[in-house]
């Protein structure tokens, strides 16, 4: 990370002026302005936010919130920034710690984001006090970096970390009302049609077939390592290097999503010509046709168990079985 | 003439006693056959344990055939989770020690002089024995057919996704349960068939065996409510269930309440919560079938449907207020984060760093189950066939623990046995076709049907198959895929599920076998070598381990009851000397004990595992654990030349690593296992001396020092011994001040 260069262009920003006693109304003032949220700064209120000295912290969310910039993260952690600034300020809290949070979009702050070189958003910073019973010999910022999908527990967290020890409001997830509501209603409005349209649903939902389709489709999905490429998002198909896709993936415990389709559709080829071993043929009347068909399925599983046999030797460099075709 | 000897056989009264002989000789043979595929471990190696739990299992049954089943019962351990402890009697499951212990005294009364430790070695063979009975028994209910039951038996007495947890000493819980799970479902069956109180308190009685015996009773917990819920959503109410499913529930809970480490969860827990739910809705539909016989008018019936819904409907948003305000406990985290998968992950490393809590891939699935995995799907289609209750049973059972299984590897197991069933329904149901001597029309035909409700494959008539052709070709066809299950179920066990892992087998260049067996000299090296309650800090994988074979208190070990206490452990191995010795310190270590593959290329050592002890130390203290410092600014994890100093600094490189270079000319260590060059400075360690290391490194034991005898700081004191002159720089500090800790 570039912290080593962000800090001498800190102490370039704020002239060192000690001695100097911090205004007294201007966290008052900035904080009266915060009840609803984080303030929205620009280049100079920033300035002035962070201007030393000062006996308050200041966290400041630095953010890209436009949709050109393509910051996914920081327009997911904006609403969570939000909440944690709301829980803050309107939470029980000690007298003497002092926090401000602010927001300083790209757009308001270009020079800040020049001055401290900042090449990625959202960066948090936490300046801590540089007067009063809380004040640090190092008063750069605490700087948090975001390396992925964060919750505002664990952001809260860190900056509570970094505040002095004493009771903190707790964060507050305010109650979401019209998910309640629409919830409801959506419920209502099933129920309702459901019973509108029984005469015609009920005999979908009691008809066997689909049941057995969706049973027979989720068995497949599962036994093929649908899951595993849930989990562990595996990509779909890769190149294999010679500018060619290699649908099979390397190794035992390791799948591409192609890949596993492909292995659905084998177990499924194999399972019907089961079934169609089991069921169909034995109830065709005429003998020549039933023939046939027997001699069709019994060569669709054999192929196909030989296909599947062949890619599991792939998957498996040591696996000594095999059937003729493949 | 032979022909007619055999009609005599297998023709009335004489052919139905000759034919039960024969099954019985089959089901013996498929015993035999279950229990010999899982010796190969015991005939290639030696009577041992296996891995890591069953060791704590052999320590356990140990305790209790040498002290009684009271002592058991109360057992405290001080010998492991040092400084705490652990209530050991009161946090296990006793099922599979108890058996073992009956076992052993009942051959001591018939005066067969028998070791614990063979009786536990080979306790799962012979329990997966009795398990193809059950199987037997369980899918013989499900179908008319005479073959279906052996097959079922065949199946799962080989099938390799029960061997992986069932070859002769794997000591193991699932060694047991999976027979208790299956006789279980086998009683339940039987009692959902008959309606009788008799069979509903056998599977209430097997139930709190399983209970005692595996975690995974919870399966069966959801499993029957499950089953009985769906029945009573199609409509299918009937005084059978109702009598069944109370038997089941009432007994059933009361026997689980027995065991300790169960106690009050079953009326307070969500896992639970199920089975108590769908016993007040059976309450409630009995109810209301009882009025309905006596109120005829269809306006009232009606009015007693919606009040019965909106009684359940209170009834679960009780439940819910009940589960928000605390006194129902939320979803235990194992089993929750079967449903959010990516639960574990975030909230409880531990679990997820586990490796048979890993998703599965498809491999595994075909590894596992061969060619039954394809006739799964078959089987559980034809139980839409008939869809009698126990049908439904099977799909319910089939889609939910082939979820299970993707989710999770070692759910495998739980979905071996249903896949069995299936196979074994299919394949039944082909051969009786197929095998069928005399041409022409069969007489199974179901013309009877109502052609709409039933399965669109099944409405024409049966009329079997007409010519020998087919049948020669589908027959032949079937056994060659049954020849070669059985050619991969040897062969599967014989190469990947036989290895005691305790004991490992390479092959030399000459073809010749290299029998590793570091792990158990190192641990007789402790038993050997250092006092009695000397404590050894490992890893928590190890712990069991080091119980049983060194007989050594340990830290943390395998039963992961303290996440903090386990992350302590992975603050002090990765973390610096200087921040580390104060831990070993207080926590009394004498002995720290890694695992390393570096020489051999052994890639389950704990580098390799380094990460997980990380994150695990970065859960409780995120200030002064960071998984980033671990990777290089590319984001790589490596230990050559270019790993991070955090990383070279830590604990547990330092000691992996130390002296590691003197087995290789100058500037040529390298690490198999990773395929690092390391730097030609070997760490220096100042806290810490070698004490042991195993033949091919892999185990590599450290001695903590004492402090130092004129108060100086191992660093400096280290320094000294190495006639290294005190750089000037340090008397910048001022004077020395004597450490007192």
């Amino acid at each position: 990370m570039k912290l080593s260069t962000v800090i001498p262009s800190l102490l370039y920003i704020f002239p060192i002026t000690f001695g100097a006693s911090p205004d007294p109304g201007k966290f008052e003032q900035y904080y009266a302005r915060s009840r609803l949220g984080p303030l929205q700064l620009d280049d100079s209120s920033y300035d002035d936010i962070t201007a030393k000295p000062r006996d308050y912290y200041a966290a400041v969310i630095l953010t890209a919130m436009e949709a050109r910039f393509g910051c996914e993260l920081c327009r997911d952690f904006q609403p969570e920034f939000d909440l944690i600034a709301r829980s803050w300020n309107k939470g029980n809290k000690p007298d003497d710690t002092k926090l401000l949070f602010g927001t300083l979009d790209f757009n308001n702050g270009k020079s800040v984001f020049q001055k401290l070189m900042l090449q990625t958003a959202p960066v948090l910073l936490v300046f801590p006090p540089t007067t009063g019973p809380y004040a640090r010999i190092d008063d750069s910022p605490l700087r948090f970096d975001f390396s992925g999908p964060i919750s505002a527990e664990q952001v809260y967290a860190w900056i509570n970390r970094n505040l002095p020890d004493g009771p903190k409001p707790q964060l507050v997830r305010p109650i979401n009302y019209m998910r309640i509501v629409s919830g409801v209603t959506i419920l209502m409005g099933v129920v309702t049609l459901f019973t509108v349209l029984s005469p015609y649903v009920l005999p979908v939902v009691r008809n066997r077939n689909i049941w057995a389709a969706f049973s027979l489709i989720a068995i497949l999905l599962f036994t093929s390592g649908h899951m595993f490429n849930h989990i562990r998002k595996v990509p779909y198909v890769a190149g294999d290097g010679r500018g060619g896709i290699s649908y099979f993936a390397g190794g035992f415990s390791n799948q591409f999503g192609m890949e596993t389709q492909i292995i659905a559709a084998i177990y499924a080829v194999l399972s019907f010509s089961a079934i169609a071993l089991a069921m169909k043929v034995p109830r065709i009347a005429d003998n020549k046709s039933q023939q046939v068909a027997v001699v069709i399925w019994g060569a669709v599983l054999l192929g196909t168990y030989s296909f599947l046999l062949s890619v599991f030797r792939v998957k498996n460099g040591g696996y000594p079985f095999f059937l003729p075709p493949f | 003439m032979a022909e007619s000897s055999v009609d005599v056989l297998l023709k009335g009264g004489s052919g139905r006693s000759a034919r039960g002989l024969l099954r019985i000789i089959i089901l013996v043979t498929i015993a035999a056959a279950a229990v010999s595929s899982r010796l190969f471990s015991v005939i290639r190696f030696e009577s041992i344990i296996h891995e890591f739990d069953p060791w704590f299992n052999f320590r356990a049954t140990k305790y209790l055939v040498q002290n009684g089943f009271y002592e058991f019962w109360d057992w405290f351990d001080d010998r492991t989770w040092h400084p705490l402890g652990r209530v050991t009697g009161g946090t296990l499951y006793p099922g599979l020690m108890v058996t073992s212990g009956v076992i052993y005294h009942v051959l001591r009364f018939l005066t067969i002089p028998v070791d614990i430790r063979n009786i536990c070695v080979l306790l799962a063979p012979g329990f997966s024995g009795l398990t193809a009975l059950a199987m037997y028994l369980l899918t013989n209910e499900m179908s008319s057919s005479p073959s279906a039951g052996l097959l079922a038996a065949a199946f799962m007495g080989i099938t390799p996704g029960y061997i992986s947890r069932s070859v002769a000493g794997s000591y193991d819980n699932e060694a047991i349960a999976i027979f208790l799970l299956v006789f279980t479902f086998f009683l339940w069956i039987k009692a959902v068939k008959i309606g009788s109180i008799m069979w509903g308190a056998l599977t209430a009685l097997f139930y709190g065996y399983m209970v005692s015996a595996w975690g995974g009773y919870v399966f069966i917990t959801n499993l029957i409510p499950l089953h009985v819920f769906v029945l009573l959503c199609m409509g299918r109410y009937s005084s059978r269930l109702y009598i069944s499913y109370t038997t089941w529930y009432a007994l059933g809970t009361l026997a689980s309440m027995q065991i300790p480490f169960v106690g009050f969860l079953p009326i307070r827990n969500s896992d639970h919560m199920s089975a108590l739910g769908v016993f007040g809705l059976l309450q409630l539909v009995a109810f209301a079938e009882f009025v309905r016989g006596f109120i005829p008018g269809k306006q009232f019936q009606r009015l007693l449907t919606a009040s019965i819904i909106l009684t359940s409907g209170l009834a679960f948003v009780g439940l819910v207020v009940l589960t928000m305000s605390g006194v129902i406990a939320p979803w235990s985290g194992r089993f929750y984060s079967l449903w959010d998968t990516g639960y574990a992950k975030i909230h409880i490393p531990i679990i997820a760093s586990v490796s048979e809590h890993q998703p599965t891939a498809w491999p595994s699935f075909f590894f596992d189950l061969n060619f039954l995995i394809w006739l799964f799907p078959a089987g559980v289609y034809i139980c839409f066939r008939d869809l009698k209750d126990e049908h439904v049973f099977v799909i319910i059972y089939a889609v939910l623990s082939s979820y299970f299984a993707g989710v999770m590897v070692r759910l495998m197991l739980t979905l071996t046995p249903i896949v069995c069933v299936a196979a074994a329904l299919v394949l039944s149901y082909i051969l009786d076709i197929y095998l069928k001597a005399s041409p022409g029309p069969v007489t199974r035909g179901r013309s009877n049907e109502d052609p709409s409700d039933g399965l669109r494959s099944a409405r024409n008539p049966e009329v079997g198959i007409s010519s020998y052709f087919s049948k020669a070709v589908t027959t032949s066809a079937l056994i060659v895929y049954l020849l070669m299950f059985v050619a991969h179920c040897t062969w599967v066990t014989s190469n990947a599920y036989s290895s005691p892992s305790v004991v490992l087998a390479s092959r030399m260049p000459d073809g010749s076998q290299f029998i590793i067996d570091d792990y158990r000299e190192a641990y007789y090296w402790l038993r050997q070598n250092t006092p009695a309650n000397a404590k050894i800090m490992s890893w928590w994988d190890y712990g069991y381990q080091i119980g049983g074979m060194a007989d050594r208190p340990t830290l943390v070990d395998n039963n992961t009851w303290n996440n903090t206490h386990i992350a302590t452990v992975g603050k002090a191995m990765s973390s610096r000397e200087e921040v580390s010795y104060p831990i070993l310190r207080q926590h009394d270590v004498d002995y720290v004990l890694v695992v390393f593959g570096g020489l051999l290329g052994y890639s389950g050592d704990d580098i390799n595992k380094f990460l997980w002890m990380v994150r695990i130390a970065e859960g409780i203290w995120p200030d002064e654990v960071k998984e980033r410092d671990f990777f290089t600014p590319k984001g790589e994890y490596r230990v050559d030349d270019q790993a991070t100093p955090t990383m070279r600094n830590s604990l547990m490189y330092k000691t992996s690593y130390y002296n590691f270079n003197k087995l290789f000319p100058m500037g040529q260590a390298t690490d198999r296992v990773r395929g690092a060059r390391l730097p030609a400075e070997s760490p220096q360690l100042s806290t810490l001396e070698e004490a042991f290391t195993s033949e091919n490194w892999i185990i590599r034991i450290y001695k903590v020092k004492d402090l130092d005898n004129f108060g100086r700081d191992h660093n400096s004191a280290v320094a000294f011994d190495r006639g290294n002159k005190r750089k000037k720089a340090t008397k910048k500090k001022g004077a020395r001040v004597l450490r007192s800790e």
